[in-house]
């Protein structure tokens, strides 16, 4: 613990954290450019760095984005993330009555709180959940990473069918390469760039950051002139919204936290399931929609507590809980801290550094955060055409910086080009990442358990643990399936009149 | 851009089909009955399996949404030319910045990328020498990433 705060606490560190939360406000603020992208873009600068202030940046940046998103949500309807979308309307709303600075002042406070709560959990429940995890095997591993995928592709928006294509299309990138049990080269097609296989950094870039890129270009980014900027005292009524609604604010702790532990699900859903369940148990439903800050309290709490619950999973188990812990994974395994059970036991220092700096991070927001509401006319004013041009840059520098190779920016803009097909059909993009994180996982655990096993599939059921979760899992395939057809078999007896709206 | 779901779903079809035999060519280890070609089969299947569904139900709303849904982008030259020439823009820099260098290499491209975007003439070249040195400072003197000099190179520091 003492040697952890060591580590924290030295200026070079403290110092990438305060710029990287700088970047991850930007980031949030401006419309169209996601938590996900600022970690993307973030990425092959950590590249360079100790391990400690590598993951302090990643973890400080996502959460202020997270945060930021809401400036724009409030001062514009336009949500700065997809996080910050369930709640913009309402947000506006209350711009709209001259509230604005209520609701932008509930967004940093919950937001801030939220982020300590989903911390707590993190610290309480990874060491107690990486104990059990030390007795899993490559049976239970498989599982898990069976679990996580499906998930990925259950919970997110959108058509589950397009879910799996994406997630399948990660897993075939997965595989390209030398990189598998039998050493075998696949799909390189005689290319020594494709030995090495796909690196998962220029295609994440590709796929979050170019691909919007190509829709600024098309014309296609949010207008964000006229913007109201004029904020007033944004610490009136900390106090009566504390006291009035703490239910609310631990109710989205908690549910954000879920969420976010849930692999494949993070601060977006989190705060669409929280905006919902606080609508649906409020007092007054009739008031939400109308600039009400009761469901903005429960869905920002939960969108910043859903970044720390995301990060249960990852460090315990491997599996990322969101689309930023996986690009995390990718990073622990670069910086050699392999996430997973023994991390806890090998490397406590690490964890705990991990841990002191979600902390620093999510106090650290409120005067950050502060100065961000007060510079938003500043930071949506940026204009865009100088703004994406650089992106671009730092795109192509960061995919070439990761093996200094110019085959990182083919990558790159391969993967930018179809991630923005993808969004454009409705294939959510963010299964494809944990497609290519989790495959390699995947692969191993199942080829080192069919050896174990003797071949036989048996094995994947016969220890407890493993036989749980591998019931589980094919419960998620089977039941959304059986409901499915069940579904079709009623509808086809039942009248088409019978649906109601 | 839509493209209608059996479109995509016929693509996505050949795709799987083409990925599962050629994954068959992969060399079995002796003696082990799960080898590299387990996996990319298994994928191929399922992306197979997704595709038919998709096709189904692409062709189930056929009529309702056609081949293809334009975007308004699509049927906007200037769009689709500033698209074109940001991609060509980004070939060209994987092309020729390691001979010509890093710094002519990005300073033409983005002054190009800014004159498409609308920035002024007279500012973009500005800007993107005072954008590139920047990056270049950062990425090369502070982080030590070695970016080519190419044709500079008897002025590299």
């Amino acid at each position: 613990m003492i040697l952890a705060t060591e580590m924290v606490f030295q200026p070079q560190v403290l110092f990438t954290i305060v710029m990287a939360a700088l970047f991850g406000l930007f980031v949030g603020a401006v419309p169209g450019l996601t938590a996900t992208m600022a970690t993307a873009l973030l990425v092959p600068v950590t590249f360079f760095m100790e391990p400690v202030p590598a993951i302090g940046a990643i973890v400080t940046c996502s959460a202020m984005a997270i945060f930021a998103g809401d400036i724009p949500g409030t001062l514009l309807r336009i949500p700065g993330t997809p996080a910050s979308a369930a709640y913009t309307d309402e947000a506006y709303a209350m711009t709209r009555k001259g509230q604005g600075e209520v609701a932008l002042g509930a967004n940093l406070l919950f937001s801030a709180l939220g982020g300590l709560f989903g911390t707590a959990v993190l610290i309480v429940a990874a060491p107690s959940l990486a104990e059990v995890a030390l007795k899993f095997s490559s049976f239970e591993y498989f599982w898990l990473a069976c679990l996580g995928l499906t998930c990925a592709t259950v919970v997110g928006t959108g058509s589950p069918i397009k879910g799996l294509v994406s997630l399948l299309l990660g897993l075939f990138v997965a595989t390209v390469g030398l990189n598998n049990p039998a050493g075998v080269p696949r799909f390189t097609f005689g290319s020594v760039d494709l030995m090495g296989g796909i690196d998962f950094i220029p295609a994440m870039i590709g796929l979050f950051a170019v691909s919007e890129i190509f829709r600024y270009v098309l014309g296609m980014s949010p207008d964000t002139s006229g913007a109201q900027t004029r904020v007033g005292n944004l610490f009136t009524g900390w106090g009566r919204m504390m006291k009035q609604y703490w239910r609310q604010s631990i109710r989205g702790n908690i549910v954000g936290t879920l969420i976010g532990a849930l692999p494949g699900a993070g601060a977006d859903i989190a705060s669409w399931v929280s905006y919902a369940v606080s609508k649906r148990l409020s007092r007054t439903p009739e008031k939400f929609g109308t600039g009400h800050v009761e469901g903005i309290i429960e869905s920002t709490s939960s969108n910043n507590a859903a970044l720390g619950g995301a990060w249960v999973p990852a460090l315990v188990f491997g599996i990322p809980g969101d689309s930023i812990t996986a690009i995390v994974i990718g990073v622990l395994y670069l910086k050699g801290m392999n996430p997973g059970p023994t991390i806890f036991i090998n490397n406590p220092q690490d964890i705990y550094a991990v841990f002191l700096i979600f902390i620093l991070a999510n106090i650290f927001m409120v005067p950050a955060g502060w100065a961000a509401i007060k510079s938003a006319r500043l930071l949506m004013r940026v204009p865009r055409n100088v703004l994406m041009p650089t992106i671009l840059l730092f795109c192509v520098v960061g995919s070439f910086a990761i093996n200094n190779s110019v085959f990182g920016i083919t990558i790159m803009l391969v993967f930018g080009l179809l991630g923005f097909v993808m969004e454009e059909n409705g294939f959510p993009i963010a299964p494809t990442i944990l497609g290519i994180v989790l495959g390699p996982m995947l692969e191993e655990n199942f080829v080192t358990s069919m050896i174990k096993s003797d071949g036989s599939f048996a094995g994947f059921f016969e220890r407890p643990i493993s036989g749980t979760l591998g019931v589980l899992t094919l419960a998620l395939w089977v039941v959304p399936l059986a409901l499915f057809l069940w579904r079709k078999f009623s509808a086809n007896r039942v009248s088409p009149h019978a649906t109601r709206g | 851009m839509r493209i209608n779901d059996a479109i995509l779903g016929a693509v996505l079809l050949a795709f799987a089909l083409v990925i599962g035999l050629y994954a068959q060519s992969f060399p079995a280890i002796p003696g082990q009955e799960y080898g590299a070609s387990v996996f990319p089969t298994w994928i191929a299947i399922a992306i197979g399996g997704c595709s038919l569904v998709l096709i189904a139900g692409g062709i189930r709303h056929w009529a309702e949404t056609g081949a293809v849904a334009l975007a308004s982008w699509a049927r906007s030259g200037h769009h689709l030319r500033a698209l074109a020439i940001t991609i060509a823009l980004v070939i060209l820099y994987i092309l020729v910045s390691t001979p010509l260098g890093f710094i002519p290499t990005t300073f033409i491209t983005l002054t190009v990328l800014f004159g498409i975007l609308g920035v002024r003439l007279a500012l973009a070249p500005v800007l993107a020498i005072l954008l590139t040195m920047a990056v270049h400072y950062g990425f090369y003197s502070l982080l030590k990433v070695p970016l080519p000099w190419g044709v500079l190179t008897p002025w590299a520091w």
